[in-house]
């Protein structure tokens, strides 16, 4: 009997989580898979069954693979900077850094993960103005002039650009993060390191690393998932251009469904999106589920 | 966090998109076509009244809502409900709504393809019979603006304001150039820019970050070197070819204005950037809409040495030009009514409301745009460069619609990506005319 009233009052206390799921989330994929099959337009009378036509045009479309190299640049950028080095930034502000430079550290880099995106966009696209921008300025301050770009304005510089500020906005917020994890990982784990004669490399390697391994796995997939996610940034400072070599799958997705009435071929690029986060993070959960370190 | 949350949170993560995506998707059912609603004045106003516009700019709004305030004022049983939205927020609002059968009742639009979707779609209202050329309410406005919310001789939408896009120039710059008079063909206009960049000016302030101000040129220089059938015809989504020649002599012109008039990196300036330079003298033209004109003066900003020097004029014509040389770039904005609304007589009196001299007058004092209600600018409520152009506006022989509202979404994409490629030297205009021409097969194809 108590066990019938226990498992019923779990389900009261689940419910409302699952009724939102399943209406906010698992609903639009299956409808947004289905809808991937029909060509249809917002101004369309009915939706008309295409089959898989809607994927076809996505895999013949030079700008999807644009896109989807964009995304995966954008992706292995942010690991290496959101994860690699945010990771060693943190290390070093714990290990290095005195404790009152500590906390004034850790504000100034969290600072730009607490700027909007489109404030951010607007303020980079002004530093990478080319006639009046910042960077432009300092360049040809220090002699390089030959380095000066049209920075969001050049089919080689564009997509870079804006990988470069949104590196600059979430480095700082990884790095608190791993902060966060490795105040949590027992001292007397780097003193018993220190003591077996482990110096600083050696001890971030040996000890912090393996020991932060959780939230360095949250991290990537977040960091992942966020890179095949990026939108604001990219519709604030090129919109995609020039000729189509800054978009990336969500601005594409957007040109498609609300530019040129095409919102089967954007749900069809949704659903590659969702398939590719989604694979992702799964083979994250995985291997870091396997190799998880408990003390 | 266990393995469900953390689950579900990548999830909800990865979703957002697809939320987004899936957020218009149509009923089961479509869109019916309903039968036309009734639009004589209705003899009691009661009810509300939905009006969606794409004004959210503060600069804008007040209008909008004063005059939604003074309709109200007059007719007690009537509330209006005016929701507004910034430009591109509106291009996904009205589809969202569109596609969820909840259309307002009166909805702004821009003239050209935009508005032929909602009326090819069954959503817009004929209009004919109360604003048509021949109608009381439609002999006071201006017969291009009219005419820009026609298709198949049929009226769909009030035009609201007129819009056309000019050369500004620095009449000082233009004298220690040594040019005397505004140029009068595109040789002449080329011939221009050599002297200015000889007297130290950026010939052009030109900004094109988002490439619509590539577009306008283009879409005068379509008009200049593709006979009217022809442009029209293509212009069309179900006929569309673009094989005539003078789309790529329109891209060549285009190519040697931005390679010996243009600032350099025009691609990564915006419009306000680029408009900055005119403004403090240091470029000596500027192409830009009349609905922009009032920046150009004291009370919109401009310093005094400029508000006081400046003039204007259409972009020139090459010589043997085989379009037509009277058209002029710009398009009047509109609303246009529901068809399928039950308050569909109650819009048409609110929109004859909007369109009172009085509040065309009022309009023009105060946002500095151009009525399509004749008579609207004054010396009290204009000065005298926007009186100019609607004199001028009177004079173009038709409307030459925005290239990227006035064709299928495709092409306009394609048009968008390829003059940006142009700008850089990436894109040939034959490589552009080629992405043009494919994108209006598929064009053609979606049309049926």
């Amino acid at each position: 009997m108590n066990r019938t009233l226990n498992r019923w009052r779990t389900w009261v206390w689940v419910l409302p989580a699952v009724i939102l799921l399943v209406v906010f989330v698992y609903y639009p994929i299956v409808e947004n898979i289905r809808l991937s099959f029909f060509s249809w337009s917002a101004f369309s009378a009915r939706p008309t069954f295409v089959g898989l036509d809607n994927y076809r045009t996505a895999a013949a479309d030079p700008v999807f693979w644009r896109s989807l190299l964009n995304n995966t640049l954008f992706a292995v950028t942010s690991l290496v900077f959101q994860v690699g080095f945010s990771l060693v930034l943190a290390a070093v502000l714990e290990e290095f850094v005195h404790q009152r430079l500590r906390g004034l550290l850790r504000t100034i880099y969290f600072i730009p993960a607490a700027i909007s995106i489109t404030v951010s966009g607007i303020l980079f696209s002004f530093i990478y103005n080319p006639q009046i921008g910042l960077l432009n300025s300092a360049l040809s301050a220090v002699g390089l002039d030959s380095w000066t770009h049209a920075w969001l304005g050049e089919q080689g510089t564009a997509m870079w650009s804006i990988i470069g500020m949104s590196q600059w906005q979430s480095f700082g917020y990884t790095a608190v993060l791993f902060v966060v994890a490795i105040q949590r990982v027992p001292r007397e784990f780097y003193e018993a390191a220190k003591v077996d004669g482990a110096g600083p490399v050696r001890s971030f390697f040996t000890v912090t690393v393996p020991l932060v391994r959780e939230m360095t796995t949250l991290i990537i997939i977040l960091t992942i998932s966020g890179a095949f996610l990026v939108f604001n940034e990219v519709m604030v400072m090129t919109a995609g251009g020039p000729s189509n070599t800054s978009q990336v799958l969500g601005t594409w997705l957007y040109r498609n469904a609300f530019m040129n009435d095409d919102m089967g071929y954007a749900a069809a690029i949704a659903t590659v999106i969702f398939v590719i986060t989604f694979a992702i993070a799964a083979v994250q959960l995985a291997v870091s589920r396997r190799r998880r370190i408990q003390w | 966090m266990s393995p469900l949350t953390r689950t579900s949170t990548c999830l909800a993560a990865a979703l957002a998109t697809l939320t987004f995506a899936a957020c218009g998707a149509p009923s089961t059912g479509g869109a019916t076509a309903a039968k036309q609603a009734d639009l004589n004045t209705p003899t009691k106003k009661t009810g509300t009244l939905t009006v969606v516009t794409k004004f959210a700019d503060p600069k804008y709004a007040p209008y909008f809502v004063s005059v939604a305030k003074a309709y109200e004022a007059a007719n007690p049983g009537v509330k209006v409900d005016l929701q507004q939205v910034g430009d591109q927020p509106y291009k996904d609002k009205i589809r969202v709504l569109s596609a969820s059968k909840q259309l307002p009742d009166v909805y702004f639009s821009w003239a050209g393809d935009f508005a032929n979707k909602f009326v090819r779609a069954g959503l817009a209202a004929d209009l004919t019979s109360v604003i048509g050329p021949d109608t009381d309410w439609g002999k006071t406005f201006s017969p291009a603006a009219l005419k820009a919310f026609s298709t198949g001789g049929k009226s769909y939408g009030v035009p609201i304001d007129l819009d056309a896009k000019y050369l500004a120039y620095n009449k000082e710059a233009f004298a220690k150039a040594g040019i005397t008079a505004p140029p009068d063909s595109l040789q002449s206009l080329l011939d221009s820019c050599g002297k200015l960049k000889n007297a130290g000016y950026t010939p052009i302030a030109f900004g094109n970050q988002f490439g619509w101000p590539a577009i306008h040129y283009l879409t005068q220089l379509n008009a200049y070197s593709v006979p009217p059938e022809t442009l029209a015809k293509d212009y069309n989504p179900s006929t569309g070819a673009f094989t005539d020649p003078g789309y790529v002599q329109a891209l060549t012109d285009f190519q040697s204005i931005v390679k010996t008039c243009s600032n350099p990196s025009a691609n990564g300036l915006a419009h306000e950037a680029a408009q900055a330079n005119f403004l403090s003298g240091k470029a000596a033209m500027h192409y830009l809409e009349s609905v922009e004109f009032s920046v150009l003066t004291q009370k919109g900003g401009a310093s005094k040495q400029l508000a006081d020097h400046w003039g204007f004029f259409r972009l020139p014509a090459p010589s043997g030009a085989k379009g037509d040389t009277g058209a002029l770039t710009g398009a009047p904005d509109g609303f246009m009514v529901n068809r399928q609304s039950k308050q569909a007589a109650l819009a048409v009196d609110f929109l004859k409301f909007m369109t009172d001299k009085g509040n065309a007058q009022k309009m023009t004092a105060d946002l500095g745009w151009l009525s399509a209600v004749k008579g609207s600018a004054t010396a009290q409520n204009s000065f005298p460069q926007l009186s100019g152009a609607l004199a001028d506006i009177d004079k173009a022989s038709q409307f030459a619609i925005w290239l990227d509202t006035v064709t299928n979404a495709d092409v306009a994409g394609a048009y968008l990506s390829g003059v940006e490629g142009i700008i850089d030297g990436s894109q040939t205009p034959q490589d552009v005319m080629a992405s043009v021409q494919n994108a209006a097969k598929k064009a053609k194809k979606q049309a049926g």
